[in-house]
């Protein structure tokens, strides 16, 4: 059949998959336990929670068992069990079985993840009987006999296959194998059970399926001279195997056992657990099974006694019974979801953004034909070039739907993290989660697992007080960490607010002189007031700061929030920041919805080209000089009974300033009606949809910048980070610059 | 590949100032001519800017600049060697670049204690083959961002 590479890769692709569905299955579990938290008290728990959790544990123990990953099967075992308990309403749900349901998943994460890395698993005994104390004693019941055959089916081209064999004299052969612990020690395989039936014939079939007690077992149809081996059974010692017949087209809608007889291994130990036909899990490779899983319920047999060995551990089932639960096969999805790879989306995005920069091209070209173009013409053309570009912001739509996924997946986190936190400091915190169904892009979401974790070990860490100090405080016991998510137009808000002790900045302050992120003549004055949360925030992210309380084993050692400050920034996103002693600190982290796309103005400073993203964007003014009033060292205008700052951009980025007093000033009017500031640009060159790409490079970190583009010629277009220009103060880090007018 | 104290690593090198530096082959994604370097406001005096490199926006270091030599306009000869390493892709300005060489392990002496210039810092080791000699870069060591305090504008 193939060769041993490539049945190598077969088995890891496998396990890939293995790994992608139990972390599917875990989040569906960190959801429902998040909903499951929250209607504890209620007198009736709604089934469909308890249901899908019960699925849930239920998928991830097959899995685990087909793959061999003993604990994890084990433990999602009992809490399958537990949940079957609950949701037949045996038992009722308390807050230690509560507890125990979220350390397990914990640890059943854990035991997955070790499997992966290859470590050694976590010790699952005391969750284990944890579970055990919450679980009603389940009644032993009798395990009939029931095993029912197993028929292999082949492919139309595989059955060719072995009747022309069969014509040619080869004698054919089904063997199965079952791979166990003890054999594998030994070196023997699946992978050298095929070598060396491979040596003695031709392979036509191999397959995996799932035995009767949820064992893996490979099924081999071998074809091999029939003058050379007549008693197959003993020289391939770990195999059970029998002769083969090729079922002909009629028996297979009802196969009498005569046709065929399939040797499932017997058990050494204890008898089998009952199996309530229509149970067995489909397993989604190769062949399809539907049918085989449909005559296994038909018909029975009695097994017939194993003629070689078969050596295998085997476990201590409980004999509890599991009842027909609808699993959907591992491997195959019965839904209609399709799982995606995130590079091929990524791959799509940037397909979509050169589709984007090409149409601009075009229009730029539209733009530019002679006038000696026959008008018709070129309105058909124009009018085309509208339609390609509805038509593209619909696909760019379209595919940034497919990328988003809810957040709760990371808040669902946020549960776990708390707890854990709470049991290692002793104080007590209440989590309040709203938004968690605001959709965001999943790259995003996976960008941001880290930071939104660090913030919110830091709130618990040294935000919230310990409850003593709290009491003492007039504050309530229990802390608040509230976690909100939200979309206004183009941006997702993330929030985290706690009501802790907030940030002390006399404190902050005097670190960062001490650490010399402070230069000596910027700070004049220690007044804290003099200070904006914003510098603050900075100060707190520059890589390396650390005071002494950022220091310990809960938050990490003075590189968490850089790690935040530069994971948004990268996204092209900013955080905001807001502090107050003794009352509390709030994060605000504005993301763009969409990664890659936006339009924005492209205007001319001193020579150079920048983009301005349009949503920023209020308006464009053209002012004489005399309308600018001067006030202290700014200068500002007023238009329309709005007064706002100016801002040169040229002075901001270093450039030499060209403006001439005798002209008219461009000002282009940035930000809210709240807080607005007017920069000063030399031309504005047009308005264009460009494709943002990040500034990752940690070289490339300047303020004002956001991140850059290009306009079809290859050159770098700067894109400008509107929200650092608005901010009333530009932080005292900076050096003030110099200007020169010309003119 | 056997590891034996006889293995020759390909690098490419290229001069500045006259002088031949080496870099490791691997980690030389692609050189190009210098061209459209878009400059970025408040960045570190030898970044020279930012350039498009297989659809990625990467930071142009003008490597006389960071080793503390005079700058110098740049030519028909002068390269951008684009190099990957530990998830940072950054473009590298340079005299001129066009050889390949295998050089043996045993020829690369570490760099002696004496030279504690700017540039010395950058300094894996010294290989000589034949009559030349040949500084390997550290790169990682060019790629250490600098701190806030002590970046001063030239």
């Amino acid at each position: 059949m193939s060769s041993p590479t490539e049945s190598n890769n077969f088995f890891n692709e496998f396990l890939d998959d293995y790994f992608a569905e139990c972390e599917e299955h875990l989040a569906v579990v960190r959801r429902e336990l998040l909903a499951l938290e929250s209607c504890m008290n209620q007198p009736q728990i709604e089934g469909s929670i308890l249901n899908e959790l019960f699925r849930s544990f239920h998928s991830i123990k097959g899995l685990s068992a087909m793959v061999g990953v003993r604990e994890a099967e084990k433990l999602a075992h009992q809490m399958e069990s537990y949940l079957r308990s609950l949701r037949d309403g045996q038992i009722s749900l308390k807050p230690e079985g509560f507890d125990a349901l979220m350390s397990g998943t914990q640890i059943l994460e854990r035991a997955i993840g070790a499997y992966r890395t290859k470590e050694d698993p976590p010790d699952i005994d005391e969750i284990i009987s944890q579970l055990e104390a919450c679980n009603p004693p389940v009644v032993a019941k009798t395990p009939t006999a029931a095993i029912t055959p197993f028929e292999v089916k082949l492919k139309p081209e595989e059955k060719k296959r072995l009747e022309a064999l069969v014509s040619e004299g080869k004698q054919i052969w089904h063997f199965v194998f079952t791979p166990s612990t003890e054999l594998s020690k030994q070196g023997i395989g699946v992978n050298a059970i095929r070598e060396q039936l491979q040596a003695i014939g031709e392979l036509i079939y191999v397959s995996p399926r799932l035995n009767a007690n949820q064992k893996i077992l490979f099924d081999f149809i071998l074809a091999t001279q029939e003058a050379e081996n007549h008693d197959l059974g003993s020289e391939l010692k770990y195999l059970t195997g029998e002769p083969y017949q090729i079922p002909s087209p009629v028996s297979e809608a009802n196969s009498g056992s005569s046709n065929l007889k399939v040797e499932p291994p017997r058990e050494p130990e204890a008898p089998a657990t009952a199996e309530a036909p229509g149970e067995v899990e489909a397993i989604g490779t190769v062949v399809n099974r539907t049918e085989s899983e449909r005559k296994e319920s038909e018909e029975r047999t009695e097994t017939a006694p194993a003629p070689a060995e078969v050596l295998e551990t085997s476990e201590a089932e409980t004999s509890n019974n599991i009842s027909p639960a609808k699993s959907t096969s591992p491997l195959i999805s019965g839904s209609n979801l399709v799982r995606v790879d995130l590079p091929k989306l990524d791959e799509l995005m940037r397909m979509v953004g050169e589709l984007v920069i090409t149409r601009a091209r075009l229009e730029e070209n539209l733009k530019n034909l002679p006038p000696s173009f026959p008008a018709a013409r070129r309105r058909t053309l124009q009018e085309i070039n509208l339609t390609l570009e509805r038509q593209l912001r619909d696909l760019r739509q379209g595919v940034m739907q497919v990328r988003l996924v809810p957040i709760a997946e990371i808040f669902a986190r946020m549960q776990f993290v708390v707890r854990d936190l709470m049991r290692l400091t002793g104080k007590q915190v209440a989590l309040e989660i709203s938004g968690a169904e605001t959709e965001i892009d999943k790259f995003v979401v996976e960008r941001m697992m880290d930071p939104l974790l660090h913030l919110v070990r830091n709130a618990v860490s040294h935000g919230i007080e310990l409850t003593e100090e709290r009491l003492k405080a007039g504050k309530s016991a229990m802390g608040a960490i509230a976690l909100r998510a939200s979309t206004a137009g183009e941006m997702v808000i993330i929030e985290i607010e706690d009501d802790g002790q907030g940030v002390d900045i006399y404190r902050v302050l005097k670190r960062a002189k001490q650490q010399g992120l402070l230069s000596d003549s910027v700070s004049e004055t220690n007044d804290p007031d003099n200070y904006d949360s914003q510098t603050i925030l900075d100060l707190l992210c520059s890589s390396g700061f650390s005071t002494k309380e950022e220091a310990d084993l809960a938050s990490g050692r003075g590189v968490g929030m850089a790690i935040v400050k530069n994971t948004v920034q990268e996204l092209g996103g900013c955080v905001k920041f807001t502090t107050k002693k003794g009352k509390g600190s709030h994060f605000i982290i504005d993301l763009p919805l969409t990664l890659a796309i936006t339009d924005a103005l492209i205007v001319e400073v001193s020579g150079q080209t920048f983009a301005i993203p349009e949503s920023s964007i209020q308006e464009v003014l053209s002012v004489e000089h005399k309308g600018i009033i001067r006030l202290e060292d700014q200068e500002i205008i007023s238009y329309r009974g709005h007064v706002f700052p100016l801002r040169y951009l040229a002075r901001l980025f270093n450039c030499v300033v060209t403006t001439d007093e005798s002209e008219k000033l461009t000002i282009v009017v940035i930000g809210n009606s709240v807080n607005s500031t007017g920069l000063v640009v030399n031309r504005i060159l047009g308005l264009r949809e460009i494709v943002v790409r990040p500034l990752t490079d940690p070289f490339l970190q300047s303020p004002g910048i956001a991140g850059a583009t290009e306009l079809g010629d290859g050159r770098v277009v700067l894109i400008l980070d509107v929200s650092t220009l608005i901010s009333s103060k530009i932080p005292k880090i900076i050096k003030p610059q110099q200007f020169i007018n010309s003119g | 590949m056997n590891k034996s104290a006889d293995t020759s690593q390909p690098f490419i090198l290229f001069e500045l100032d006259h002088t031949t530096y080496g870099i490791p082959s691997d980690m030389v994604q692609q050189m190009e001519m210098v061209e459209q370097i878009t400059p970025v406001p408040n960045s570190p005096s030898f970044v020279v800017g930012v350039v498009f490199s297989r659809g990625q926006v990467i930071p142009a270091i003008d490597l006389r600049v960071r080793f503390g030599f005079g700058k110098i306009a740049y030519t028909l000869r002068s390269r951008l060697i684009v190099i990957n390493t530990n998830e940072r892709t950054v473009g590298l300005i340079v005299d001129t670049a066009r050889e390949f060489v295998s050089i043996p392990a045993q020829t690369i002496q570490p760099s002696p204690e004496g030279i504690s210039s700017l540039s010395g810092k950058y300094l894996a080791g010294i290989a000589t083959l034949g009559e030349r000699v040949i500084l390997i870069l550290n790169v990682s060591e060019l790629l250490v961002l600098p701190e806030l305090v002590s970046e001063r504008s030239p």
